[in-house]
């Protein structure tokens, strides 16, 4: 490139630097963390700590995946962790008589919810916020009434689900493998697909994206719904795992999903990021908490624990050059 | 009562003292010398990326130099923030107005300032309104404290920051300093003139820096003339030494070129197809049965006031706005629009007047930029195809000769001028445009980017494009259109033929709009 040394190319050097060391900051502190740990406990390198990780992680890096589209358009879900719940209901309620066809009609149920979310979001003009926000109360109240408040096992259609916690992937269990399968898929669409910058756009600059001719009302609803299919795949990820739906089975993992996209380096304010950011702010959390656990702390602590890695970590990658309000 | 102005052998009120300022990769400001006298109008004019907004954030604080000096009236200074830099007794008025909307003048003009008006957290009405009125006062505008300023004009909102900047001299015993940046850029001529008669008021206590694109403005307000040019102070000249000419050859380093709108590129259209057609057009409030037709390869100039409806119309026909009744016919079929999105599949591009919220997404790269509207000819199928893609952004920055460090920039970082033509790339690399709306294609850009402007816009006729424009002024209204037409209220008011040789005057155009 014969322009290299001119002063603009310098300009564009330093901005690639900049922009690769801020998305390799979250994996540098992945390594530091992972040796961390291992300095206590040697045999948490090993293969068997190694597979229990990835296997506790499936469900998390589908919600957190969820978690990112949503977050990237510079909305919320603050519904995919009790959509998921709802979904493990549904399917150990539809598994034994429906089988495979239970599957389908759980993923299609809460990628449904999602849409409704999104078109709630997109056409009644509601901030994702409150819309996620009474949904979650919606989904959670759905659940406690298919189930009767009480935990589903799963006796019947048993193989349908099973492999993903039995079989091995190259080592991997399949849960983790069909979860990173998943993340990797949503990499490659949204780097080669033509509107595949379509939800960054939206992010950064909706009313341009709108005056550009995007359907941004079509992204958003697109956006909740494959939170809600994401939803949907940890749903059946943690049935397999757990034998049985349960009305707050995932409730727990809200927090989780928020801190792992942000820990990542998706902005909180959307626009910037992606799934393989989200990949690694999963692994950051799982490890986190296997640390947590090393170092003998009380796993009570661990909601406090993301909580403040939530704030920590947006009050770290807010771009505060340019004095933006922050609402 | 502050210092007197025009004494002898008084300090200057403001000295930039061989200042540089560098951002990473690019220096900005380089070895730059000014004095603004106390009670002086001092212009300052250079092309986008020239310097000037650095040099203003330094006079306002928001930067610091990284060598050289700022002195305030003899005394070496270092502002810490905008704040420091209004106790020091600079005042800005911005280009994109700060005033807070939904609140009152009084509110907005001791924001931050309120003192004794505020008493335990609430206001003290009285006292806030009479000392805004203070400050109204000087300026001599009429406009209440009480008034919302939501409810204000455009002009009458930048009075009131005219009278927010020059509250500054409270804080001082000397003249302050009132920097104007590009405050007429979305004014109307009579606004303009409004503001002028301002600026000559505000000299008997206050010096004055104006920062214009427009050089005959600046000829025609300012006691000196600095010109920036590359980061570097090329040129001081008073203005009964220099003409615009001159002033443009010293900041672009060129000579103007009689043909500056290229009006002698100007295409025939006589026998051309029509390509969009609207008959009674309706918008409830905005326009009213709106009849108009633009021809392949012809530029429709739609002139008109603030409020004439002419800025509706076009969002309208782009599908952004709703309308109420009639038809808009494209190459001879019945359309409608529901969204900009169903317009851009038909072939319909628009240029925002808002660049920098509608015009380009900021953040997003000058690459994805251009393939943000139409990314069909860099794919096959739903895919995008890598090497096409960076073969046509490629093509289409050397095409419009936009000055960025590469395709993967961040848009947000290229100057004003760059932005309008990655926004005009967008639109031009789809094989399906047939009509482009220019809304202010040209606002904020430096004379050498409007040049480039209106040379697009000749291409874009050769090609065969229809073009409807909203332009700045009379002048460039009526050089680049075939035809042109006057709204006023909503309302057609008059149509003109504009061929190359029988253009109207901009006498007659005014005429109809008022």
């Amino acid at each position: 490139m014969s322009s290299f040394f001119s002063v603009p190319a310098l300009t564009r050097g330093r901005d690639r630097l900049r922009g690769r060391l801020v998305s390799a900051v979250p994996a540098a502190v992945l390594v530091v963390l992972v040796l961390a740990v291992a300095s206590r406990q040697p045999s948490f390198v090993g293969a068997a700590s190694m597979r229990a990780l990835l296997e506790g992680a499936a469900p998390l890096l589908l919600l957190a995946l969820g978690q990112m589209f949503v977050i990237l358009i510079g909305g919320i879900d603050l519904s995919v962790a009790v959509l998921a719940s709802l979904g493990t209901v549904l399917l150990a309620t539809w598994l034994p008589s429906a089988g495979v066809l239970g599957v389908l009609a759980t993923l299609g149920a809460t990628t449904l919810a999602g849409a409704l979310n999104g078109a709630v979001s997109a056409y009644a003009q509601v901030p994702s916020f409150v819309v996620t926000l009474g949904a979650m109360g919606l989904w959670s109240g759905v659940a406690l009434t298919v189930s009767g408040a009480s935990t589903i096992s799963i006796t019947e259609g048993y193989d349908t689900i099973f492999w993903l916690r039995d079989l091995r992937i190259g080592g991997v269990p399949a849960s983790a493998a069909v979860a990173i399968g998943v993340i990797l898929l949503a990499a490659v669409l949204m780097r080669t697909l033509s509107g595949g910058r379509a939800l960054h756009a939206m992010g950064l600059a909706e009313r341009a994206a709108l005056m550009s001719g995007t359907r941004t009302q079509r992204v958003r609803v697109l956006a909740f719904a494959l939170s809600g299919l994401c939803a949907g795949l940890a749903a059946v990820v943690l049935a397999a795992s757990q034998f049985s739906g349960a009305p707050t089975l995932a409730d727990s993992l809200l927090l989780p999903t928020i801190a792992a996209v942000v820990v990542g380096g998706t902005a909180i304010t959307g626009g910037v990021g992606g799934p393989l950011r989200t990949l690694v702010g999963v692994l950051l959390v799982v490890v986190l908490r296997i640390g947590m656990s090393v170092m003998g702390v009380d796993p009570s602590y661990e909601q406090i624990v993301y909580g403040v890695v939530i704030i920590a970590a947006v009050a770290l990658t807010v771009d505060r050059g340019l004095l933006r309000i922050v609402k | 009562m502050n210092g007197d102005c025009g004494e002898e052998g008084q300090a200057p009120a403001l000295e930039l003292r061989r200042v540089s300022k560098r951002f990473p990769g690019v220096v900005a400001l380089d070895d730059v010398s000014i004095t603004i006298r106390p009670c002086e109008v001092v212009g300052l004019i250079g092309e986008n990326g020239a310097g000037k907004s650095t040099l203003l954030k330094i006079l306002s604080g928001v930067h610091q130099p990284d060598s050289g000096e700022l002195l305030v009236h003899g005394e070496a200074r270092r502002f810490t923030g905008p704040r420091d830099a209004a106790r020091a007794g600079v005042g800005i008025v911005h280009q994109e107005q700060s005033l807070v909307a939904s609140v009152s003048v009084a509110e907005n003009l001791l924001l931050g300032a309120e003192g004794s008006a505020v008493r335990g957290g609430v206001y003290r009405w009285s006292e806030l309104n009479a000392r805004a009125q203070v400050q109204l006062s000087k300026i001599g505008s009429s406009i209440p404290p009480t008034a919302r300023v939501d409810s204000l004009t455009f002009a009458q909102r930048q009075m009131v920051e005219v009278a927010k900047a020059l509250s500054v001299e409270d804080h001082v015993r000397t003249p302050p300093v009132v920097v104007f940046d590009e405050p007429t850029s979305v004014l109307d001529a009579e606004d303009a003139e409004v503001l002028f008669a301002q600026i000559e008021r505000l000299r008997t206590r206050a010096s004055v820096v104006f920062v214009s694109h427009r050089l005959d403005e600046v000829l025609r307000v300012s006691d000196r003339v600095y010109v920036l040019k590359d980061g570097r102070c090329v040129a001081e000249r008073s203005p009964s030494e220099v003409d615009v000419q001159e002033l443009y050859r010293l900041m672009v380093g060129r000579e103007s070129t009689g043909g500056y709108y290229r009006e002698d590129e100007q295409g025939s259209v006589s026998g051309a197809e029509e390509m969009l057609g609207v008959t009674d057009l309706t918008r409830r409030s905005s326009f009213e049965d709106v009849s108009l037709a633009v021809r392949r390869g012809e530029v429709l100039g739609i002139a008109g006031v603030i409020g004439s409806g002419r800025e509706d119309l076009c969002r309208a026909l782009f599908g952004a706005e709703p309308v109420d009744s009639g038809e808009v016919r494209l190459a001879g079929r019945p359309v409608r629009f529901r969204s900009p999105a169903d317009a851009v599949s038909a072939g319909i591009g628009y240029i925002p007047a808002e660049r920098r919220f509608e015009g380009v997404a900021m953040g997003l790269s000058v690459g994805d930029n251009i393939l943000l509207a139409d990314s069909s000819p860099a794919s096959a199928g739903p895919f995008m195809v890598p090497r096409r893609r960076r073969a046509l952004v490629s093509e289409w920055i050397e095409r419009l000769r936009i000055r960025t460090p590469g395709p993967g920039t961040d848009v947000a970082t290229l100057s004003g001028g760059n932005q309008q033509k990655v926004a005009l790339a967008k639109w031009l690399l789809s094989p399906r445009l047939r009509v482009l709306i220019l809304d202010h294609p040209t606002r904020g850009l430096d004379v050498g980017a409007k040049e480039d402007v209106y040379r697009l816009v000749r291409e874009m006729c050769e090609r065969g494009l229809a073009i409807i424009l909203l332009a700045d002024t009379l002048e460039e209204t009526i050089a680049l259109s075939h035809q042109v037409v006057v709204m006023r209220d909503g309302r057609v008011a008059a149509r003109f033929d504009a061929l190359p040789g029988a253009k109207p005057t901009q006498v007659d155009l005014v005429e109809q709009m008022v």
